[in-house]
């Protein structure tokens, strides 16, 4: 390696290994109440029933799992009740109940700091969808505009963060059907790369009319409760809820006095890259992730005792499913007990694998087996492991739990009951690379090389609202056909990120992407929702549905291109670029994949204009916003040398949290350095004070790239670009938002970074 | 609610119709009616489509000809090619 390479990084070294579940809270069609839920799980008892909370009328199905006894007024504070919305109670009330069950104090101001992750799919989706849909006709005819405070999916964690005063941070996650398990894997992570000591991490989501005439009319919808694995299986029951649980290190936990429930011991998420709604048929991709987990638990296959599994019930995901766990675990297999509690509680969509997983963590905590209710007779697709039929009373000492979102979106967690195993062998944290920018906006495309102009400055108002891109230039139509224009950007964007970034294109099956959308696509949800309303649900259409939910864009690129890591989607309203940045930087430092591309994307959108952004961003104000994609190319090192000698900069610090950061380890700006922002605003110099960056340059580039949720993808960009050429030592890239912020503090590494 | 019939229309006109469809509904921009080859097979080889682009011509035919076409089995003759379909139609009509 050639000289002057970056100084050492100080933060790697052995880190803490062990993260115990110490508590579990659950809001369930089956009760409120983890216990509750569990006891009548394992008894067999179901909550599906003729849906009660709005007419399902022209669907196949009547049925759905309802949290029947929800009353958002005894939850939320009476000022605020038109802006909370049912998953907001329902996230808040299984998140008292983890919190208290691990005597953590949620009311207190001072004293234990808790990170909140979040995984949503729909957030106030039941309560926002008639007046999106009066706004798809007429964007003015708005009100009651306080209504859509509870719109964005990350109004959850607003309302869990004005509720629970011990909470640092909040970020929300979305991955459709998987939302809830990777909120808790980014939870793990966050404690394994050191930036915390206790977090809680769940999922919340509500019924609404928007995905129960989706499922509709992807006819996924049994027209009987839904029988998992059976021959006769005809599709899914849709539920509701909420589950969290409260991870903490064992050094914490210890330290507090506080016992484990279960060790999280292992977990795992990777993409298939195969079809936006049809699994792999092989379960090629889920076996994957499943064997990842075991490796990273220390397990064997067969100390794995049962297998909470994700049994939608719908034809091709039972079979894939179970392929899947044969492949996985073998000879094991026959003997591993497998069970889909969708047949007593429905799938509770981003839910479900957080709610999935606080089962799983009963199992091995209670030495008791729940059923897989509506079981007939076993389809030959789904034999070869041991279902279970009846609840069983059997200890566990090692369970697992899968779930698989939209665009194929694989996860696997793997709990097991304190001291039934060997400790796990130490890890060394991984450093973290930049080696490549992408942006796509009113400037067209630009990578490391020309995103500098991006702070050239320039008048906000004379960016075009709609950029030109036309995805031909970029995509294969052909092969691009179901993507719609953000999932476009988003595709073109992270394939010239991962081109410029050196990988070669061997390597895709490991890259990933994070990749941030603010609002999701509401005028396209606004648009569905009075199409089917208007027309009725069989004219909603089965190719646009899986299109709607803030994942969709990211998850559409993972498939084009072949993406076979992490794939998910943040939403941190006001700092959603760098919030996935963030999230990359952990998750890679931690062994979560090796290439990451993570960045955002906002699309042109008059109800964004008119409403959201106004209402959920104030400090942005109602000039125009434009739109665009940016990415950065992050990399692991992993020992080859090949990323270092790629390296534009090194990630030298990163971190996330609400109004007061402690920059706790935040290195001090050294050589020519800058502060990267998207518009500066006053309240950066009062948050820079006393950190040794407040007097250091500042660059912004809504001048030329407009007023955007995704403008900090591109102040990043340009930061990388600035890095890149020389110009600068050091940059530090800050997303600024009324509840949240992100930063990270890049070093450059003019030629290549020192081993 | 429906707003459109394939009524008093031939066969040709039918069978246009439903190129368009095709084009539209399943965004085969790379395609004009000229391309579709209308004996061809649809899924698997031929145009390449699968089960989710069934069930967006399924809605999409409702909605333009107000003939609904039945799921499952009894579909995939019908779904065989642009001829099939328009026959399908045109005996339902």
């Amino acid at each position: 390696m050639a000289g002057g390479a970056c100084d050492d990084h100080a933060s790697a070294g052995p880190a803490e290994t062990v993260i115990w579940v110490t508590g579990i809270g659950v809001v369930s069609p089956l009760g409120v109440g983890a216990e509750l839920t569990f006891d009548r799980l394992v008894r067999g008892d179901g909550a599906v029933g003729e849906l009660q909370l709005f007419e399902p009328a022209d669907c196949r199905s009547r049925l759905a799992a309802e949290v029947r006894e929800l009353d958002v007024a005894q939850v939320a504070p009476p000022e605020q009740l038109d802006t909370w919305s049912r998953t907001d109670a329902m996230a808040v009330m299984a998140a008292r109940e983890a919190l208290l069950q691990a005597h953590l104090t949620p009311d207190a101001s001072e004293g234990s700091a808790v990170d909140l992750i979040v995984g949503g799919s729909t957030a106030g989706m039941f309560e926002t969808e008639k007046l999106l849909a009066e706004m798809s006709k007429n964007p003015d005819s708005i009100e009651p505009l306080k209504r859509m405070l509870s719109h964005p999916l990350s109004a959850t964690a607003d309302r869990m963060l004005d509720t629970f005063g011990l909470l640092r941070d909040a970020r929300t996650v979305c991955s459709a059907c998987s939302s809830g398990a990777n909120a808790l894997i980014l939870g793990a992570s966050r404690l394994l790369s050191g930036r915390s000591s206790c977090v809680l991490a769940g999922g919340a989501d509500g019924l609404c009319r928007l995905t129960y005439v989706g499922f509709n009319a992807l006819a996924a919808l049994s027209p009987a409760p839904c029988r998992p694995f059976s021959t006769s299986r005809s599709g899914l029951t849709l539920g509701e809820g909420a589950a969290f649980l409260v991870l903490e290190t064992e050094a914490h936990a210890r330290e507090r006095g506080v016992e484990a429930l279960a060790e999280f011991r292992g977990w795992a998420v990777g993409s298939e890259a195969h079809h936006i709604t049809h699994p792999e048929p092989t379960g090629e991709t889920a076996s994957r992730v499943m064997a990842s987990a075991l490796a990273m638990a220390e397990l064997e296959p067969t100390q794995v005792g049962y297998l909470n599994a994700h049994g939608t019930a719908t034809p091709l995901n039972d079979a894939m499913e179970i392929a899947a766990i044969k492949r996985c675990f073998g000879p094991a297999a026959p003997r591993l007990m497998v069970s889909s509690s969708k047949g007593q509680i429905g799938h509770t969509l981003a839910a479900a694998g957080a709610m999935e997983a606080a089962i799983s963590v009963m199992v091995v905590q209670h030495g008791r087996v729940p059923p897989t209710v509506g079981l007939g007779e076993i389809d030959d697709a789904c034999a070869g492991v041991d279902h279970v039929t009846d609840g069983r009373r059997q200890d566990v000492a090692a369970a697992m739990s899968t779930s698989f979102g939209f665009g194929g979106s694989d996860t696997a967690l793997l709990f097991s009951r304190p001291g039934a195993f060997e400790n796990k062998s130490g890890f060394v944290r991984r450093r973290v690379f930049v080696t490549a920018a992408a942006t796509l906006g009113a400037e067209g495309i630009c990578g490391a090389e020309d995103a500098g102009r991006h702070v050239r400055g320039g008048d906000p108002e004379s960016v075009a609202k709609r950029i030109e891109f036309k995805a031909a230039d970029y995509l294969d139509l052909k092969r691009a056909r179901r993507l719609d224009r953000p999932a476009r950007m988003v595709t073109a964007v992270v394939e010239h990120g991962l081109a410029q970034s050196g990988c070669p294109a061997s390597r895709l099956a490991d890259a990933g992407a994070i990749v941030a959308a603010a609002y999701g696509s509401v005028d396209a949800c606004a648009n569905y929702v009075q199409r089917f309303t208007d027309r009725g649900a069989r004219f909603a259409s089965p190719a646009v549905f899986p299109n709607l939910l803030p994942s969709s864009p990211v998850a559409h690129a993972s498939v084009y291109l072949g993406l076979g890591g992490p794939v998910f989607a943040s939403a941190d309203v006001g700092a959603t670029a760098e919030g996935a940045m963030v999230a990359a930087v952990e998750l890679l430092e931690v062994g979560q994949g090796r290439i990451i591309a993570a960045g955002g994307v906002e699309e042109a959108s008059d109800i964004i204009d008119r409403a959201l952004g106004p209402l959920c961003t104030g400090h942005v104000g109602r000039g125009p916003r434009s739109e665009g994609a940016a990415v950065l190319v992050f990399e692991a090192e992993v020992g080859d040398g090949d990323v270092m000698s790629r390296a534009i900069a090194e990630v030298v610090w990163s971190d996330a949290w609400r109004d007061r950061c402690d920059w706790l380890g935040l290195p001090a700006p050294v050589g020519r350095s800058g502060v990267f922002v998207a518009t500066d605003v006053p309240a950066l110099g009062t948050m820079l004070t006393g950190s040794g960056w407040a007097k250091v340059s500042r660059y912004s580039v809504s001048g030329r790239v407009g007023h955007h949720e995704c403008a900090g993808g591109f102040a990043s960009a340009a930061a990388v670009s600035l890095l890149a050429a020389g110009k600068l030592d050091m940059a530090f890239v800050i997303g600024l938002a009324p509840v949240r912020q992100r930063a990270l503090v890049l070093r450059a590494c003019p030629h290549g970074a020192k081993p | 609610m429906l707003t459109a019939s394939a009524d008093g229309m031939t066969r040709e006109q039918v069978t246009a119709k439903l190129k368009e469809v095709l084009i539209e509904e399943l965004n085969l921009e790379d395609k004009t009616p000229v391309d579709i080859d209308q004996a061809a097979p649809l899924f698997g080889e031929g145009l390449g489509l699968d089960s989710l682009d069934a069930l967006q011509l399924a809605m999409a035919i409702e909605e333009q000809f107000g003939v609904r076409v039945p799921e499952g089995d009894e579909a995939r003759p019908i779904f065989a090619s642009v001829d099939s379909l328009s026959a399908y139609i045109i005996d339902h009509s």
